[in-house]
């Protein structure tokens, strides 16, 4: 499952980004808006200008035209309070009604404090008296002063701060949200994905935003199994029709075997009658061999042959198989040669041992069915780091490099469907191979130092 | 190998198929066994064991009125005596099966005649022991039943191990028997890095049976592989 956490990186990635884009739109914003105030000017500072400008004359004051105009512009009125009388001895022409002539100390203190009868009132200082500007209503925020505490400005860039994280752990919690439901409904359907090439039954809840998916999922998961299931059904027959067969000709086979065997003993009988027996008896063995490895063959293929591994000592299995077969070869046609190292008197593997006893007599039975005149086999067991090589030899006919290659790369007897018409080798070897493989361990195929053939099973050591 | 008294032993056959208790009794006739019976079913099988008192039965799995397993327990409750089956189901759990029920050794069919005649001649020795169990060697007589080996008149006693050692190899005698399988008959399963102590017996069993131990004549070695036990008159 290595999508999801490439999912989540991206999630967070783009959650990074939007709350980085945010934070920036939102300083741009506050920008735009900040230069947009700006050509109002501040109002303290328009009241100082309006200060300088009022000029004393012979007629009484004067403002300077600019400024006036300015000020009309915006709808500002100004007076100018004298300071001796604390009478107005100035103002514009369009003073509110509701502006007072005269003001008392307690009025001054009030119009520096922001307002007078609602107008928002700037003032300027001047030699003799103070210059008032009154805005129109409702064009400043109306507070008093001093009206921000202390600690609230102090903490500002903290609360920004805060404000910003309250924001940004927002957009978190709302991709979070978003995304793991998606998540959640991407995971079972990632999991059936990866689940069907196991062959296994898939079944994902049709429900959530991807329920298509799933519905498709499961139905790709029920045509699977249906197949497989047919598949195994065929392959079980098809074993079983094998194993009932070999079964039925076992019981005529052992007769023919039987009686052959008693016919080319019968000192009674001529020499050329006991030679036919005995080919009857060879080929009935012949046979006999066939249907045992044609029955285990098909078992293995189709994984119904039950492989219980131990831990088993190699050497002592493999001299066993040699010692049974010098046991029965009594005309000593076929003489034997253990080639395992004195010192090696174990090599452990995990093994059934059963098919491993018949892996090297189905080896050694090869040398002895494809030399007819007789030869000398070579059996050896090495013990390597990581492997256990048992090895069977012999100085027979030997095969040439072609065969040799066929043999390494042949495919199995049953799935090989090119060539059938030619002779085919016996299954001995096949199952060999099946037999290392179901083992964990490869088989190969070499020419003999002794002048034939030489045939490795490298099976996997313990320890 | 003194076995002749191995062959008057009564033999009881089973099989489903008449031609094929032909063919087995003519296989034991030939090899020297008189006493026969056979039967084709687990009811004539009951019937024959009852008057005939066999002492080894050789059964097949599969019969037309039950299986061979539950015959074998019924003729286990009657007298106890040695089976071998002899079967075309050659199945790994059949083989387990019958040797769990207490079977004394399987084969699967087709076999071979000399083959089936070792086995029952092996389960027989290995069940009848011969009342004076002396066997002869080139140069000497073991007793496995004092335990002691006589050379040229004296006798000389053998150790558990040896004894062990020796019946081993005298139960395959004119056969190879692997080293392992000695091990394993002296100091039980799984034995490993028993090696030089069993060669160690050895040379200790020849200088017991053997006119001259570095040149021995009745306990050969094979080598690499294991030893074999040379009984005269076989």
């Amino acid at each position: 499952m290595n999508s999801i956490p490439k999912l989540i990186r991206r999630f967070v990635g783009i959650w990074l980004l939007s709350s980085f884009l945010l934070i920036v739109l939102n300083f741009v914003m506050l920008v735009i808006v900040a230069l947009k105030q700006s050509p109002n000017g501040t109002p303290w500072k328009a009241a100082e200008q309006a200060a300088a400008a009022l000029k004393r004359t012979e007629k009484g004051y004067v403002l300077s035209g600019p400024v006036s105009d300015e000020l009309k512009s915006h709808h500002v009125w100004a007076i100018f309070i004298e300071d001796a009388t604390h009478q107005v001895v100035w103002h514009t022409d369009h003073l509110p009604d509701s502006v007072p002539l005269k003001f008392s100390l307690s009025d001054v203190a009030d119009l520096t404090r922001g307002y007078i009868d609602g107008y928002p009132t700037f003032t300027g200082k001047l030699e003799q008296g103070l210059m008032v500007l009154g805005y129109p209503k409702d064009s400043f925020w109306k507070h008093m002063w001093p009206s921000w505490d202390y600690q609230f400005i102090a903490n500002l860039p903290k609360m920004i701060l805060f404000l910003l994280s309250i924001n940004v752990a927002l957009i978190f919690l709302i991709y979070m949200i978003a995304n793991s439901r998606l998540l959640k409904s991407v995971r079972p359907i990632a999991n059936g994905i990866q689940a069907l090439p196991t062959g296994k039954p898939v079944y994902i809840r049709e429900r959530g935003l991807l329920s298509e998916l799933s519905v498709n999922i499961n139905r790709t998961s029920e045509v699977l199994q249906s197949q497989n299931d047919q598949l195994r059904k065929k392959e079980t027959a098809r074993a079983n029709w094998i194993a009932g067969v070999s079964h039925d000709i076992r019981t005529p086979l052992s007769m023919v075997m039987g009686y052959a065997e008693q016919l080319k003993n019968d000192s009674g009988l001529p020499d050329s009658v006991q030679k036919k027996a005995m080919v009857i008896y060879q080929q009935s063995q012949r046979m006999s061999n066939l249907i045992r490895d044609l029955n285990l063959a098909s078992k293995l293929e189709y994984n119904m042959q039950p492989v219980k591994q131990k831990r088993e000592n190699a050497v002592a299995l493999v001299r066993q198989v040699v010692v049974d077969f010098m046991n029965t070869d009594i005309e000593k046609k076929y003489p034997m040669e253990w080639e395992t190292e004195d010192t090696l008197s174990s090599c452990f593997v995990n093994a059934d041992r059963d098919l491993l006893k018949r892996a090297v007599s189905n080896l050694i039975q090869n040398c002895i069915n494809h030399n007819e005149n007789g030869c000398t086999v070579y059996v050896s067991v090495q013990s390597t780091e990581k492997s256990c090589n048992i090895c069977v030899e012999d100085d027979g006919i030997g095969i040439s490099e072609a065969e040799r290659k066929a043999l390494n790369t042949a495919p199995h007897y049953m799935v090989c469907d090119t060539n059938t018409t030619g002779q085919r080798h016996g299954l001995g070897l096949k199952i060999v191979k099946q037999i290392a493989a179901s083992h964990g361990g490869k088989t190969l195929v070499e020419h003999s130092s002794h002048g034939g053939l030489a045939v490795k099973m490298i099976l996997p050591r313990l320890q | 190998m003194a076995s002749e008294y191995l062959k008057t032993k009564r033999i009881l056959l089973v099989d489903d198929e008449p031609e094929l208790l032909d063919m087995v009794g003519s296989i034991l006739t030939e090899g020297g066994f008189e006493r026969i019976k056979t039967a084709g079913s687990v009811k004539e099988a009951i019937a024959a064991a009852e008057e005939f008192y066999p002492e080894l039965a050789i059964l097949d799995v599969m019969l037309p009125d039950g299986s061979g397993f539950s015959l074998m327990k019924e003729l286990r409750d009657s007298g106890d005596y040695p089976i071998l089956f002899l079967t075309a189901r050659g199945e790994e759990e059949d083989k387990f099966k019958g040797f769990g029920l207490g079977a004394d050794d399987y084969m699967v069919k087709p076999f071979s005649p000399k083959e089936l005649l070792y086995r029952i001649m092996a389960i027989l020795r290995r069940c009848y022991k011969e009342e004076d169990s002396l066997v002869k060697l080139c140069h000497s007589e073991i007793d496995f039943a004092r335990a002691e080996v006589v050379k040229g008149g004296k006798s000389i006693p053998l150790t558990a191990k040896e004894h062990a050692l020796l019946l081993a190899l005298y139960r395959n005698a004119g056969r190879i028997v692997s080293i392992d399988a000695l091990c394993e008959a002296a100091w039980g399963e799984n034995p490993f890095g028993y090696e030089n102590s069993l060669m160690a017996h050895i040379r200790r069993i020849r200088e017991k049976i053997e006119q001259n131990p570095s040149r021995p004549v009745s306990l050969l070695t094979v080598k690499g592989l294991g030893y074999k036990l040379m009984v005269e008159g076989d």
